[in-house]
């Protein structure tokens, strides 16, 4: 793994320059526009912004779901611009883990197997027992052994995106990108995985949540605020502070 | 049953309103509309013009009184060891029926023939019906003009008088109306039309298939000579009853009545032939309908089976259609749903849109199967019998509806069944993510394993039917059929022989003239032969055996080789000799591991042997034996240079050169023959081969449609794989493997429906099943295979290639 280093600090995500467009025959949308940004290990992002400002857009590209129009990205000091399909889903793989606002748990398979997906995927094998044993620490982090056997639908809202955060983690990702994690939870839910979420920042999960919840938002110790597909500030390189802008 | 009087209800007080609103919705959806329109309505006009086919050939009464009353009689004649030698009437015996029974209360004789219409310029061929008056009693012939025969016509009569058929007063006669004034004229005899069958009389098809008469002339007038008319031992398939049995009578007591009757006659006018020794006559009784039906009772269950799995082919791809719309139109339903509309209540609004798409697919069936019944009319009019009658009728109809409500209300509980009604009412209040429709996996694979069933077993058996009629189309004969032309020529009765003799050798050597000729024989096609009867001089063994006279050029023109001994020379035909060439089949059984040549049977030294050639569609090939051919034969083979055919013209001009009254009476290659005896074997292929290309492409259409939608279903799902970093791979053999299970069920449903079917039939089906069919059987399999392959990667590109954050997208 190649690792870079600025004012001590590793820096776990970089782009330079950043956009995309979307075109059809007749409209070209420049959703993202030059965006720079610097991401280190430990750090909290929240982006927030109105809709249809690009924050989604941002996320995909962040998390190789979408590949950017122009500009440089790295992740952990690799090149990941411009990416085969194949070369794409391994770093998503090893690096990325992904808290969607809609759970995306697959229905027909338990908590066990949703949460050991990933390792699945590895290309790094694992054997049976290696994944029993990382799945259930993984399990263990969000308070949801007890749930193993079930099925996402015999689950709550805030359950199943406790699953979905252990999924996230299950391959010790560089990142955790989270899409408005608490969108489709109630309050009380929704704290309880935000409670999580801040629980695993602390213990030196770097993560990057799009929200349009102040209240989350302010959760985050860098907290970016986009519009029109520009980050309106820029926080200063290794900066933590409650408030960039 | 409350659910039902709500649904009935709202249909009854809401049913313009209804019907508008499912009009608007349907508005909307043209693709999914005409898709369905056009599958169903072009296999559901298919499946009906065949039911309608079934129904006339089956269940439809005969178009005459008292149908049920009218038999044909079967004569069959037996030979010492008990085995039927001959199932037509002797011409002695059938006039001593017609004198003597009285077990029927009406039998008419019929005598089918042809000739040339001399009276007419162009000289056509019309095939010719020589019957005494109770056949048009019998029938109840309607004419459009005139009368049919009466008592002046009756046997012994010789009044020379024509009855014409609709058709031939229209093509021959132009509908003139002063046809009964004229006349026609057939090998010297003037017979005075006084009638035309109507347009819509039904001439029963006795003879073949698609066989109608065009003239109808008294029975005194046939062409049988008076020798052949004292004949007790020759027995002539053109020779035929119709009658009626009284009421209440038994066929079979009837025909052992008449078994006593002629065969005690048939006795003692044979008493004086060695060779009849032991032989008998039984006289069987078969129904009218039987005999039209003819061997067409299979072919006709069939094709039935075939429609009815393509069908169902359809219904599964329609079915499909249905569930993707229902997802379509959750949200509409659910506010349906919110405002108060009870499920029995949503079904009726689903049935609406079901029952007039159903409506509008049975209109565009009834079309196709209007155009279908003019296509099997034109082109299977000997095949099937009575396609004639064939037209929109009460059956059609009444299975047009029956079909239309069924499969509304089918699709309409399809539909219904995909809606959960309690989740309905939780979709409008939610944010509508992750609620769509969820299609039950489990209906997806039932989908999938009845496609795959009927494709296999559909597939499977039209594939061994394409390859067994290809075989018998390809087998070789064992003699040449191309650049040969056989012509038979109608000659004046009052001719000497002699004289006609001396003009046919000119006929020949003018033929011989003409440079595109290479050869010319004077025999019968290949493919024709007469028996006779048979006795070893020194064994006195009798044989009942296929024979043919030919000429000493016949074996060399048509390339039929000789084995053993000496072909006929131009003495033997000219001297007429005492000599036939035999088969090597016939060879075989008159010495058994020695030589034949030089034995003699009713006189005649075998002077060769020839290789026995196989009849196109026959897989044995019978004992057969030829003998020299008179110089006044009326037919003629003719072997021309490649691509150098002589028209009709030519020939005609050579005939009027050495008589004027010598005509064509009819010309066909032996290719045209030999494709016309193979006609059912064609018509199996191209049914067979159409029928699978149709179900591989249905099929193909479907799978891809039910995958696609499976697919479609797992957006989501695959999207979250491959967010959480599953490879293209990954997915592709996600999909693959989930499939494969449905595709190797119905495989395996398919193939044990196929083993229960060859277990139930194995009598008829022993024949088709030999290892032969592995090929076919991995063809089959790999057909399937790759368009389940297709059907599983072909939709899933989409997902692979396009950004990840599309598919997790939560609206498509």
């Amino acid at each position: 793994m190649t690792s870079t280093l600025e004012n001590n600090k590793e820096i776990k995500i970089q782009m330079r320059g950043i956009a995309k467009v979307f075109e059809t025959e007749e409209l070209e949308t420049h959703a993202l526009k030059n965006i720079d940004l610097t991401i280190y290990a430990g750090d909290y992002v929240s982006i927030s912004g109105p809709s249809g400002c690009g924050k989604s857009t941002l996320l995909s590209i962040l998390g190789l779901l979408d590949m950017p129009s122009g500009g440089e990205y790295t992740i952990e000091g690799v090149n990941v611009t411009d990416l085969s399909l194949d070369q794409a889903a391994e770093i998503r793989n090893a690096k990325i883990g992904f808290i969607f606002q809609s759970f995306n748990l697959i229905d027909e398979l338990s908590v066990f197997d949703n949460v050991a997906l990933p390792l699945r995927y590895s290309s790094e094998k694992m054997s049976e027992q290696a994944i029993t044993e990382r799945v259930t620490e993984c399990l263990q982090a969000v308070d949801m052994t007890h749930r193993t056997g079930h099925k996402p639908n015999q689950l709550s809202g805030g359950q199943q995106q406790r699953i979905a955060i252990a999924r996230a983690l299950v391959a010790k990702p560089a990142i955790l990108l989270v899409d408005e994690p608490t969108g489709n939870l109630d309050s009380k839910s929704g704290d309880q995985v935000m409670d999580t979420l801040e629980q695993l920042n602390k213990s030196g999960t770097t993560i990057c949540m799009v929200t349009h919840d102040p209240r989350y938002a302010n959760m985050a110790n860098i907290q970016l605020k986009l519009l029109d597909g520009s980050i309106l500030t820029t926080p200063a390189p290794g900066a933590n502070i409650k408030e960039a802008v | 049953m409350n659910n039902f009087r709500q649904a009935s209800q709202l249909l009854i007080h809401q049913f313009p309103y209804l019907v508008k609103q499912a009009w608007g919705s349907l508005q909307s959806k043209p693709a999914f509309v005409s898709g369905i329109i056009t599958t169903l309505g072009l296999t559901l006009g298919a499946l009906l013009t065949v039911l309608t086919l079934a129904y006339v050939m089956l269940l439809k009464p005969l178009p005459y009184p008292q149908q049920e009353q009218l038999y044909t009689l079967e004569h069959q004649l037996i030979d010492k060891d008990g085995k039927v030698d001959g199932r037509a009437f002797t011409y002695p015996n059938l006039m001593h029926f017609y004198r003597t029974q009285q077990a029927f209360s009406l039998a008419a004789l019929i005598y089918y023939d042809a000739d040339v219409l001399i009276s007419s310029p162009k000289h056509p061929t019309l095939s010719q019906a020589y019957v005494t008056p109770e056949w048009f009693n019998l029938l109840d012939a309607r004419m459009a003009l005139g009368r049919g025969f009466e008592q002046t016509e009756a046997v012994n009569q010789y009044h020379p008088v024509a009855v014409l058929s609709y058709d031939t007063w229209q093509k021959e006669f132009s509908l003139s109306p002063d046809i009964l004034e004229q006349k026609v004229t057939f090998s010297g005899t003037s017979y005075r039309i006084i009638g035309v069958l109507s347009q819509d009389f039904q001439e029963p098809e006795l003879l073949d298939t698609g066989m109608k008469s065009q003239v109808f002339l008294p029975w005194d007038f046939n062409s049988i000579s008076e020798a052949e008319r004292k004949k007790w031992g020759n027995d002539d398939d053109l020779l035929n009853v119709l009658a009626k049995l009284p009421a209440g009578k038994n066929p079979e007591q009837v025909g052992q009545a008449l078994t006593g009757l002629i065969n005690n006659n048939w006795q003692e006018n044979v008493a004086g032939y060695a060779f009849f020794n032991g032989w008998g006559i039984k006289i069987k009784l078969h129904s009218l309908k039987t005999v039209i039906l003819g061997g067409s009772e299979q072919s006709i269950y069939l094709l039935l089976a075939g429609l009815i799995a393509l069908v169902l082919i359809a219904i599964t791809n329609i079915t499909n259609l249905f569930i993707s719309r229902t997802a379509e139109q959750q949200h509409n339903l659910a506010i349906h749903a919110a405002i108060g509309a009870s499920k029995s209540q949503l079904f009726a609004v689903l049935l609406i849109q079901t029952g007039l798409l159903m409506l509008m697919a049975m209109v565009l069936a009834l079309v196709v199967a209007t155009f279908g019944f003019a296509l099997l009319q034109q082109t299977l009019n000997h095949v099937f019998p009575r396609v004639d009658e064939l037209a929109i009728n009460a059956f059609t109809l009444g299975s047009a509806l029956l079909l239309s409500i069924g499969l509304a209300l089918f699709f309409a509980r399809v539909s219904a069944h995909m809606l959960n009604y309690r989740q309905l009412n939780t979709c409008l209040h939610t944010s509508g993510k992750g609620n769509g429709v969820q299609v039950p996996g489990k209906i997806r694979n039932a989908l999938i394993i009845i496609q795959i069933t009927i494709v296999t077993s559909l597939v499977l058996a039209c594939l061994v039917l394409f390859k067994k009629s290809l075989d018998t189309i390809n087998q070789d004969g064992g003699f040449d059929t191309d650049n040969i032309t056989f012509m038979v020529l109608a000659l004046p009765s009052t001719d000497k022989e002699a004289e006609r003799a001396n003009q046919l050798q000119a006929v020949r050597r003018q033929l011989l003239a003409l440079p595109q000729v290479e050869a010319v024989s004077q025999a019968l096609a290949p493919m024709a032969f007469t028996t006779r009867a048979l006795t070893a001089n020194i064994s006195n063994e009798r044989y009942s055996v296929k024979a043919k006279d030919i000429d000493h050029k016949y074996f060399s023109l048509i390339n039929q080789p000789l084995i053993e001994g000496n072909d006929f020379s131009p003495a033997d035909i000219k001297d007429d000799n005492d000599v036939i060439i035999v088969n090597d089949v016939f060879a075989r059984q008159l010495a058994p591991g020695a030589s034949a040549l030089g034995l003699t049977l009713n006189g005649n030294a075998i002077i060769g042997v020839v290789k026995g050639i196989r009849l196109p569609g026959k897989n044995n090939i019978p004992p057969r034996f030829y003998y020299p051919t008179s110089q006044g034969r009326n037919m003629m083979l003719i072997k021309h240079l490649p691509g150098q055919a002589l028209t009709r013209e030519q020939l005609v001009s050579v005939l009027g050169q050495v008589n004027s009254r010598f005509k064509l009476f009819s010309l066909s290659t032996l290719n045209e023959r030999r494709q016309s005896r193979l006609f059912s074997q064609y018509t199996t292929a191209v049914t067979s081969g159409a029928l699978s290309l149709l179900t591989l492409l249905l099929a193909a259409i479907g799978l891809y449609g039910i995958i696609s939608f499976g697919t479609q279903m797992r957006r989501l799902e695959i999207g979250t794989r491959l967010a959480v970093g599953a490879k293209r791979r990954n997915i592709i053999w996600l999909i693959f493997k989930d499939n494969a299970v449905s595709v190797i069920l119905g495989i395996l449903t398919g193939l044990i429906g196929l083993l229960l079917l060859v277990l139930a039939f194995s009598e008829s089906l022993t024949p088709y099943i030999n290892w032969q069919l592995l090929p076919l059987l991995v063809a089959t399999f790999g057909l399937i295979t790759v368009i389940s392959c297709c059907a599983c990667y072909l939709p899933l590109r989409r997902y692979l290639n396009q950004a990840v954050a599309l598919s997790l997208k939560t609206s498509p």
